[in-house]
């Protein structure tokens, strides 16, 4: 016996105190509904309802039973709306993770917007770098990620791919930061020489032999590259004079200054990452929200127009 | 020119860090603006100089003297020695003229290139150089002709080869008595044929296709490791030497022909920033041209 839904017809009979006007809202026929609170009351052990010529009325125990009855359905309604939530995205935990140097603006902007959108969840967000976190997706650790191409894909689907530019955090007194005479858009030319600051390679080694091959495209051959983890030693490197830090865009702050690079010559791809058939939907709002707060937020552009490729013989393979 | 200055001091830097001696050419194909090391200094082409072969057929096959499509017939005997192509493969075989060009531009082959070479004949090669005003890239043999060569004065095994007293008296390694020329001039010629001034039309689109087709990526390529960058270049390689000349496009049209030849102070075969350094070298170049 469904308990709850004979307790629904038993709670309508009560209201009604009429088996037929009950057995019409419920849009059941009556001798259905008179057998249905039988069973109930068999069940139970005890009888609910006093039958007469004009209607039914609750016994003392019915009038007990009522009560419970509003109750436990009560109960029930709740935990049905839980699992919609809970099917919808807008409840329950979800372990998502941020790369490092996303910036404070970003990773607010994310955590505000999911809470708006799905105020019944709860985000554990952590920050890991793009290996560990394709390590904690497959292991089931991590529910969703932000993180930076190139990245292993095997087993991991991805969002929409995003590009994320990177510029130049110069010492205000350096000259290329000058706001007359320094260009607005430095040619990455420019920091040629320089000693250029970056993350540690082994955090990422292929995106940081990406973002120097990027650089040594547009001309830029730096002196010497030191890894720098967190923004705090970043801005002392750069502070100490001589050496310019490759970052995304950075507010000015502290004797610091940020410059785009001219034609957005160095990007840094992005996207959200989740296990391969795992996109549920508390997923999938993670990943709309990350799309919108990063454009907004952390200076992404989609995809710029195809670009052009000559493969070479030694590729082994035509396009 | 300050900067250019730098780069020439960049490049020797880098020369010597490799163990190597080096001259080099790069030249702006469409301004004309050029940087060099050594540039007019005479230099043993080795394989270099197919470039000149390749070319020169498809000038003679711009001028009607040479069908491109003729085959010719390879027969399994007496080829040239190499370690690709043709001259490692056993068996008798019928390729076209063209054909045998991508041979001997995609892996060096030497037995394709000799029967260029035979076809079209030394002093048609010349002549067609000269003709296009590089006076001092000259031919005097073919690949086989040159290995004999290597052969008589190595007298020996293979290994004599990397005995320095034997590399010291090769003739293939003297510019005055094997096929020569220099940076500037074989960058002159890239630069001709990048202009159409070689052959025009479609013959011009051809030869640069075929240029394309180098299969080896250690060298010139290794200094231009960008999608969206061309490169096309024709290596070449003895005992102490490695060469590569080449043109490289980049995507806003800039195109520059750079030669580079070197000497290694080691006769070693395998020396891996030998061949770097070809790349390396030019990408330093080709920097201070863009700039």
């Amino acid at each position: 016996m469904d308990l709850l839904l004979h307790l629904r017809y038993f709670r309508t009979v009560a209201e009604e105190q009429h088996f037929g006007r009950a057995a019409a809202r419920l849009r059941m026929a009556q001798p259905s509904l008179s057998q249905r609170i039988q069973r109930l009351e068999r069940e139970l052990g005890v009888r609910l309802l006093d039958r007469g010529a004009r209607g039914a009325t609750l016994t003392p125990a019915g009038r007990l039973v009522l009560a419970e009855t509003d109750h436990l359905l009560a109960a029930a309604d709740r935990l049905a709306a839980t699992v919609a939530r809970v099917h919808s995205g807008a409840a329950g935990t979800l372990r998502a993770a941020v790369p490092p140097g996303l910036g404070a603006t970003a990773v607010a902007a994310l955590l505000t917007a999911f809470r708006e959108r799905s105020p019944g969840a709860t985000l554990e967000l952590r920050e890991l770098p793009t290996a560990e976190q394709t390590a904690e997706l497959t292991a089931g650790t991590l529910d969703v990620g932000i993180v930076r191409h190139p990245c292993p894909a095997p087993g991991l689907a991805f969002g929409p791919t995003l590009h994320q530019p990177l510029g130049a955090l110069l010492a205000a007194d350096d000259p290329l930061a000058d706001p007359l005479t320094g260009p607005a858009e430095l040619p990455a030319a420019a920091l040629t020489g320089r000693d250029l600051v970056l993350f540690p390679r082994a955090e990422a080694p292929a995106l940081h032999d990406e973002t120097l091959t990027a650089c040594a495209r547009h001309g830029c051959t730096p002196t010497a590259v030191l890894a720098a983890t967190g923004p705090d030693f970043t801005r002392g490197l750069v502070l100490s004079g001589g050496a310019v830090a490759l970052v995304p865009r950075t507010p000015d702050e502290a004797g610091t200054v940020w410059r785009p690079l001219h034609g957005t010559t160095v990007t840094w791809r992005t996207s959200t990452a989740w296990p391969e058939g795992k996109d549920s939907p508390a997923v999938r709002l993670f990943t709309d929200t990350a799309h919108t707060v990063l454009r907004e937020h952390a200076d992404m552009r989609t995809a710029p127009s195809t670009r052009m490729v000559f493969p070479r013989p030694a590729s082994e393979f035509p396009l | 020119m300050t900067a250019h200055a730098a780069a020439r001091r960049r490049i020797t830097t880098a020369f010597a860090d490799a163990g190597v001696t080096g001259q080099l050419h790069a030249v702006d194909i469409d301004t004309g603006t050029a940087l060099g090391v050594g540039s007019d200094t005479l230099v043993p082409t080795a394989s270099v100089h197919k470039l000149c072969l390749v070319a020169t057929l498809y000038r003679q096959s711009s001028l009607g003297l040479v069908d491109p499509t003729r085959p010719v017939d390879i027969p399994a005997e007496n080829r040239a020695p190499g370690a690709t192509g043709l001259s490692a493969m056993r068996d008798a075989a019928r390729l076209s003229l063209r054909d045998l060009a991508s041979l001997a531009v995609a892996v060096s082959d030497n037995t394709a290139a000799d029967l260029l070479w035979d076809t079209l004949g030394l002093d048609t090669v010349n002549a067609t150089m000269t003709g296009l005003g590089l006076t001092r890239t000259h031919a005097v043999q073919t690949m086989r002709e040159l290995f004999a060569t290597v052969r008589e004065d190595a007298a020996g095994e293979p290994a004599a080869l990397t005995d320095p007293a034997v590399v010291a008296r090769l003739r293939a390694l003297d510019p005055t008595r094997t096929n020569r020329s220099t940076p500037r001039e074989i960058t002159a010629l890239l630069t001709a044929v990048w202009r159409d001034e070689v052959c025009p039309g479609e013959y011009g689109e051809e030869l640069r296709a075929v240029l394309g087709l180098q299969a080896w990526s250690h060298r010139l390529a290794a200094g231009f490791p960008f999608d969206d960058v061309r490169v096309s270049g024709k290596t070449g390689s003895l005992p102490t030497l490695r060469h590569e000349a080449g043109v490289v496009e980049y995507p806003d049209g800039g195109r520059y022909a750079v030669a580079v030849f070197t000497r290694a102070a080691s006769t070693d075969v395998t020396l891996p920033a030998a061949d770097a350094v070809i790349g390396g070298a030019a990408r330093i170049a080709v920097d201070a041209l863009r700039t």
